[in-house]
Order: structure tokens, then sequence, then C-alpha cells
């Protein structure tokens, strides 16, 4: 919006614990001026913590963070900015609308303890909620709008001073399933149009890869993986991060050889070859995994491809879902499963099924 | 379930329930009406009397002295109520969970002992009294003046104030707070721009419920409004009775009307307000914990405040009454060592009434306080998810009740034991004060049950219902056994509140109905120091049992 947004946000090494309990384990991120990042992770993997200890509510035991060159946390240095003086924005997942305040008043909050008078706030304020659609609302009471609206006026009250970052906590999951699509890419044309820096955290890929330019996975307090969405979705590097992008086919198997990057899967009665990920050794345990996209219905036997057959078919709407079985295996693809016996080949290309080293999988696809 | 379905069993508890209460209301009303006693032959219709308590200026000195110690309650009350709340919930107070048990205190112990207390720890040749004289050569103080019965009036209503706010403070999302914060507000103007105003429905509501315990208050301007002469309404009820030399209930009927006319519109707008006062409940998205403001250096400051407080509402009173019920005699020039005796407890102990009045107390608080949960219980479950009228009428009409104060409940059901066939046997048996204090507590036995009941969801009640139950084995089956800890709770609060009741029993005082309560303004009516500080100190001990009991058994002490 202004010189004040041109600053970049710097977390450096934090950790945070509640007794025994280590929420956060050393995150490190940056949030470049005009950028999104979404932080990503299941419950209890720490990103509303993260998001917190930014705006000061909560206090990390170690670690730094600063804005451009405020440092508003340096836990070596004894230095921790009270919320206040932090200057931030933040958007509530309850919206946090104070009841008791007209729409105006809710968002003109934050320029009057900043002593901007009366008619600077009047102007700014009335610009704020033009620019977010709520130019009629302003003597409304909170309870009097519906849940988007009551959103923007969040997001309104967190925008109106030019806060350097604007923190959004779960922005979208108040709504309703099909008003948050909706909400989603307006969300992101506000932010791009107004040029925000926002780190937003949600526990929706889709939301993270759609509102993000980068998004930053985390898991038990650490980061797993970070980068573009595309990266993240297409090149996972753990089976973590596979998992929590996307729907996906998993094979069980041991890995009988290794050759250029390449590595052959082979289970009961099937044999396959995938892009080996992380440390995959001959003769160890290893899943395949494939997203369910890659995974399609081939017109007869060849390379990669596997001789299965049809469990049951569900009709989804915009596509179909096919479940097939080969002994103990079950695999889920998408598309119309031609007519037949029930016998039927599935082809898993090499390049997309990824081969991860077995270990204890963390949370479910 | 069935809204037509009335029962036998539910149709006998609300004709019971409406009996009780519009028996003793509907007699003071009718008697007002009268020109003389409702027994006396001689009587006809009239408003003769309450055309001779308006020309009575003392009438019109107590009712203006009502409302001047009421107001002051709430002046008082009010702010350092609120103040209390934040400091307990919003910031990181040392000693919270304490200080919460102790501000409760003063809500079970009676005003009639606290009184007492008051006049032994700094009345005139009170132990503090007679401290500060050979301190400042002078006693700084006079307890005796109507600003002094407001001020302890009001500083001893303060857990009211605090109870409301606090459960509203608590209630209240702290994202908005934070919300405050982050947007550039200090602690202070977080608490002043968001919780306060917040929690104003809640704190409109405690300043009127001060207000109407003000203007019920007996105990303290009995003892306390004595000396110098300064009634209230409800003592110049009490000393009507004995003003004419006659049985003077047409008069005092009279007063009684008076007296509800003003505290039933107040139960009526608390009613209203308690419902306005859950507006700004906000129900979160997600629990988080409830982030604590650091007070910073002031932390030492508040804490002084609070502990000065709860000196001088507790600490003050009791040790003054546990000192008087160990001597002989106190005044200028005694020795505390010379006088220390056990001979006030044998006093108690000679006194057959005394000591019948000690056992009618326990068995009203254990078996009556069961007995009573056991009415309030009945009559919740009689109105428990029925939509009909009738339950929506039990709703209103046990709160009528509530604007009777204990003193005028007594008189009218030592009437109804009087006159009504059949039950004179019974008004020398502890059954009747058991019955007036069971309807005048009607309203706060009825919050206790409707809150337990509150907390079980319908959906456990309706699979019962599917999977084959009569309501009746709903109500046995999953409703009974899912709120019998709150039962218990209850049974244990009622406890308290009966060992405490003292106004109630005063009129229905006599031989096999000494309660300790009662027996207290008795023997203070006739100079008994000596027993009255022994009694009181029996009875502080009575309610710290049940207060004990409620502790370790994690009972919340208000609803």
């Amino acid at each position: 919006m202004n010189e004040s947004s041109k600053q970049q946000l710097v977390v450096e090494n934090l950790h945070l614990a509640y007794g025994a309990n280590r929420i956060l384990q050393g995150v490190s991120m940056t949030l470049k001026p005009g950028e999104v990042v979404a932080l990503l992770g299941a419950s209890g993997s720490g990103k509303t913590t993260l998001l917190r200890s930014v705006a000061g509510l909560e206090q990390p035991n170690q670690g730094r963070i600063t804005i451009g060159n405020t440092v508003l946390y340096d836990g070596s240095a004894g230095i921790d900015l009270p919320v206040e003086k932090r200057n931030l924005g933040l958007v509530f997942q309850s919206y946090a609308l104070w009841p008791h305040r007209s729409v105006f008043e809710n968002v003109a909050y934050g320029l009057r303890l900043r002593g901007v008078n009366g008619g600077e706030i009047d102007k700014r304020v009335g610009e704020a909620l033009a620019n977010l659609g709520l130019g009629a609302l302003a003597t409304r009471l909170p309870h009097q709008l519906s849940g988007g609206q009551q959103q923007r006026v969040a997001i309104a009250r967190a925008l109106v001073y030019n806060p350097p970052v604007v923190l959004m906590d779960e922005p979208l999951s108040n709504l309703d399933a099909k008003l948050r699509e909706e909400a989603r890419a307006w969300l992101r044309e506000l932010i791009v149009r107004l040029n925000l820096s926002a780190l937003v955290v949600t526990h929706d890929q889709t939301e993270a890869m759609a509102m993000a330019d980068r998004i930053l996975l985390l898991n038990s307090g650490r980061i797993e993986q970070q980068g573009t969405p595309e990266e993240m979705y297409s090149r996972p590097q753990t089976q973590f991060t596979a998992e929590f992008m996307g729907s996906n086919n998993h094979l069980p198997g041991k890995v009988t050889q290794l050759v250029d990057g390449r590595a052959m899967l082979e289970g009961e009665g099937w044999r396959l070859w995938g892009a080996a990920r992380g440390a995959v050794r001959v003769g160890t345990g290893a899943t395949g995994v494939i997203r369910l996209e890659r995974t399609r219905i081939a017109d007869g036997p060849g390379e990669n491809r596997l001789r299965t057959v049809l469990v049951t078919g569900m009709f989804l709407g915009d596509r179909k879902e096919n479940l097939f079985e080969l002994g103990a295996l079950r695999l889920r693809c998408y598309g119309d499963a031609p007519a037949g016996d029930g016998g039927f080949y599935l082809e898993l290309p090499a390049d997309h099924l990824w081969i991860f080293p077995t270990e204890v999988s963390h949370g479910t696809a | 379930m069935n809204a037509r379905s009335f029962s036998l069993p539910r149709t006998t508890v609300v004709v019971l329930t409406v009996v009780v209460i519009f028996m003793p209301i509907g007699l003071i009303l009718w008697q007002s009406l009268l020109n003389a006693p409702f027994f006396n032959p001689a009587r006809h219709y009239g408003l003769g009397s309450y055309a001779f308590i308006f020309e009575d200026t003392d009438f019109w000195s107590a009712f203006g002295n009502s409302i001047v110690i009421a107001a002051g309650m709430v002046v008082i009350a009010l702010p350092l109520g609120a103040a209390l709340a934040f400091l307990l919930t919003r910031t990181d107070l040392p000693a919270q969970h304490w200080i919460e048990v102790l501000v409760l205190i003063p809500v079970f112990v009676s005003p009639m002992v606290l009184a007492f207390g008051y006049v032994v720890a700094m009345g005139p040749v009170g132990f503090y009294s007679l401290w500060a004289k050979s301190l400042f050569g002078d006693v700084p103080w006079n307890i005796y003046s109507l600003a002094s019965i407001a001020i302890i009036a009001g500083l001893t209503h303060v857990p009211h104030v605090y109870l409301y706010s606090s459960a509203a403070l608590k209630s209240l999302g702290s994202d908005v707070e934070e919300a405050a914060r982050v947007a550039g507000a200090n602690p202070l103007q977080v608490a002043l721009n968001v919780s306060l105003p917040m929690t104003m429905p809640a704190l409109f509501y405690a300043a009127v419920l001060v207000f109407f315990l003000g203007f019920e208050l007996f105990g303290l301007p009995l003892v306390l409004g004595d000396p110098e002469g300064h009634l209230v309404l409800s003592t110049y009820l009490f000393k009507l009775t004995n003003k004419l030399g006659t049985p003077s209930y047409h008069l005092m009927a009279a007063v009684a009307v008076c007296i509800i006319a003003v505290t039933f519109p107040l139960v009526l707008l608390q009613r209203w307000l308690l419902k306005s006062a859950g507006k700004y409940v906000s129900v979160k998205g997600k629990a988080t914990r409830q982030k604590l403001l650091p007070p910073g250096g002031w932390k030492w400051v508040a804490l002084g405040l609070v502990a000065l407080w709860l000196v001088f509402t507790i600490v003050v009173p009791i040790s003054g009454i546990a000192l008087r019920a160990f001597v002989e005699q106190w005044g200028e020039g005694i020795k505390l060592s010379e006088v220390v005796t056990l001979d006030n407890f044998r006093g108690v102990l000679d006194q057959t009434d005394q000591v019948r009045a000690i056992v009618n107390t326990l068995l009203i608080g254990v078996i009556g306080g069961g007995l009573a949960v056991a009415c309030y219980t009945a009559i919740g479950l009689a109105g428990h998810r029925q939509r009909g009228g009738v339950s929506k009428i039990l709703d209103y009409i046990v709160l009528i009740p509530r604007a009777i104060p204990g003193l005028l409940a007594g008189l009218a059901f030592l009437w109804i034991f009087l006159f009504v066939p059949g039950l004179k046997d019974l008004r020398n048996t502890i059954f009747s004060v058991w019955l007036a204090y069971t309807v005048v507590w009607l309203a706060y036995g009825m919050r206790l049950i409707s809150s337990a009941l509150l907390q079980i969801g319908p959906e456990l009640e309706e699979s019962a219902r599917t999977a084959g139950a009569s309501s009746r084995r709903v109500l046995t089956d999953v409703t009974i056994p899912l709120i019998r800890f709150g039962l218990l709770a209850s049974w244990l609060l009622v406890f308290m509140i009966f060992e405490r009741e003292y106004s109630t029993g005063v009129y229905l005082l006599g031989q096999g109905t000494e309660v300790i309560g009662s027996m207290l303004v008795s023997l203070w009516g006739a100079g008994a120091i000596d027993q009255v500080a022994a009694l009181s100190l029996i009875n502080i001990a009575l309610v710290a049992l049940g207060l004990g009991v409620a502790l370790r058994f994690g009972v919340r002490l208000h609803e």
C-alpha cells in the first residue's frame, strides 16, 4: 500500500514450548514485500502458534523476529515488543469483531489509537470500506452482518492503518463451503490489487495453493518443506508433503533395483518403475505414491501397467472415481471405465510414481 | 416430548408449587386491605392501614434510608466488584484461586453474624476500636451512622457484583481483546474500550441486584442502625410488631406490600436483564487459552487493595466474633488474658432452647436442604423440555418468592400455620420453618437445578426416547443419573444457605422451631451478647464445614 509495507518479515530459529510440550522447534522463514505466504499444516503443527508469535500474542522461548529494521522479538537480547507496538494487522479466525461497535467504529479504532484526526479517519475508513465493498454498511452492528460481510469488516479493520504485514488466521474457515471458494478468489485478488504482504494460516492445501505465492508446510513444529504451490504439489521431497498436498494411491513394496534415480518397486504379483525419493536402497521396504489424477486407465498391457479388477465406481458430478483391486492393493483413479468383464489395465507413469523409503507415516492423505 | 402429557405427578408438583407460592403473598395482600388482623371478627375492608403508615414520619424516613443505603451499596460494590473480577480473570495476580474462594465468603456468612462481628470489632468499645484509641487517642470511626451502614453493606456485597462480572468476563472470547491489542491498544485501553463495554449488561444486572438486596437488608440495619435509631423498611416493619402493643398485622402487611411493590418490579427487571446479559457472549471458533494481561508493577498495588478489602469484610468481623466468644466481658481497661473463658459456650449448652436451635439448624441444613433440593428438582423436572404454557408460567412464578423478603415470608407462613385448619399442629415443629425456608429460597434453588439440567444435551434424552423409553423412564434412567452430581452440589449450597438464613425464622420462632439465625435476632434484642457471640461462632463453624466440603470436592460456589 505504501512504503511501510516494503519491509521484509524475517523469522529466525523460533522455539516455543509450554512446559514439556514443544510447539515450535526452530522455525525460520521470510516474507518478502508484496508476497503471500501460506502456513500450512495439520492441527497441532504449530502454524497458528507461529502466526500468533509474530503478532506477539504468544511468547517464544528463543529465536528472533524482525520486520525491516524493527526487532519484534529477540530471545537472546531479551526484546519482546508488546503486541500493540508491533503495528501489524491480524484477521482472526472468528473475526473477533467488537459487538458493541458499529462497522465504522470497528475499522476506525486502530486509527483512533494512533491519534489520527477525525476528518482523516472518515476518509481512510471510507476508503477501506469501499475497497472491501462495505460502503453501505458503515453504521451496522456486527450481528447485523452475514458471515462473509463480517469477514470483510475484519479484513478492513486489519488493513486500515497500513501495517507492513497482514496476518490471517484461517480467514476462510468460518464461511460455508460454497462461499469459501468465491471468497478465496476474492481474497487473492484483493491481496494482489492492494499489493499486501500477507502471512496466511490454513489447514486446507487447496486454499493454500490458491492464495499463496509460497507455501510453508509445518509438521510438528518444524518446516517440512517450502516452495511455490507448483513445487509443493509436483515435487514433494518427503512422503509427508506428498500426502498432505494431494490425494494419492499407495503401493507398499520392496525395492529390487536402482538405476539412475529410478527404482523398481515390487509387491505381490506386481512390479513398477518409479522416481526414487529420499534414501531408497535396494532390498529395503518402500512405498510407491502416485496422485490419483496421474493414475489412468489404459487400453491394454504395457510398461508400468497393472492388470486390476474393478470393484466399484462412484459418480462425483464433474467426474467419476473408480476403485480397482489387485491382490491386497486398492487403487483409485478418475475417468470412465470402459465396459468389460471387470479386468482393466491401469498405467502408473514412472515419472509420477514417487518411491519413498518406508517410515512411520505422518497424517493421512 | 408431548406438551399435552399432563401426568399425575407433574400436575401435583405444579399445583403444590402454585399453592405454596401464592398462599403467603395472597395472605399478605388480603391482610393489607383489612383494618384489623384478619382473625379479628370486627375486621372489615379498607385502606386504613395504608393511611396509617403513610402518615407515619418513621415510615418515610425508613423508606428514604432504604433507598440511600441501597444506592450507596451500588456505588461502592459495583466498581470494586468489577475491578476485582477484571484483576482475577484477566491478569496474572498471584494466589488467584485462593482469593476467589475468600471473595465468596461474605455471601455465605449470615448478615446478622457479620453485623454483630462489626459491633464487637469496631463498635465504640470493640476490639479494634480500643486498639485504635490506644494508638490515636480516639476512635476514628462510628459504625452506627447511616453512611457506615451503607459502606459495610456495600463492601459485603462486592462478591455479588464480582460473581456476575467475572462470569461475563470469562465468557468473553479472548479474541476480541487480542484484536484490540493487535490494533494498537495497551492493556488499560483494552479494558476500557473492549472488556468494560462488553460486560456492561452484566454490570447493569449486578447493579440492579445489589440495589434490590439493599432494599431487603435486615440484619445489618437491625444491629447497626439501632443505637442511633436509623430505621430501614424491614426494621420499621419489625418494630411495628411491638409498636401498638397488640398484634398490628394489618399495618405490617401494608408495609410488606410497599416493600414488594418495589422489589417485585426489580426482580422482573433482573430477569429481563439477565437475558440481555448474555448478549455479548461470543462463541469462539477454537478453544484458545485465556490470554492473561500482565498488570506489571501494579500487581502489588492491586493485591494490596484486595487484601485490604478481605481484611475489612472477613477478618475484622469474624476475628471480632471469635474473640468475643471467648471472653466474659469486654470494654475499656480490660485485659484480654484476665477475661478468657469458655463460659459463653457453657451458657449456650445450659439452655435447652439454644441447644435445640443448634440441633435444628443442623437438621434443617442437612435433611431439610436435601428435601428442598428434592422439591426444586421435582419442579425443575416438571418444566423440563416442556414447551407448553405451564412451564413458562412455572418459570415466572418461582421468581415471586424472590421479591418477598424472608422476614415477610416467615410472617406470612406464621399466619398460614395459625389459621389454616389442620396445620396448627405443624406450627410448633421445625417443618414450618423448613417450608418457609424452601419457599424463600425457591428462585435460588431453581437456578441451581436448571443450570444442572442445562448441561444435558437434548439428544441424550431423545435417543432414549427413540430406543423406546417412556418419558418417565427417560427421567429415571437418563436425566436424573446425569444431573446427580449437580444435585449433590446443590444440596451442599442449599445447606450453607439454610445455615446462614436468619430473617425467615424470626416470626416462626417458638418452642420447637428454634434455629440459630432467628435465635440470634431474639437474643440480640434481649441483649444477651455472650450467647450471641458463642452462637455466632457456632454458626460460622457450620457454614465453614459446608464450605470445606465444597472446596474438598471442587463444588463451584456459584451457578
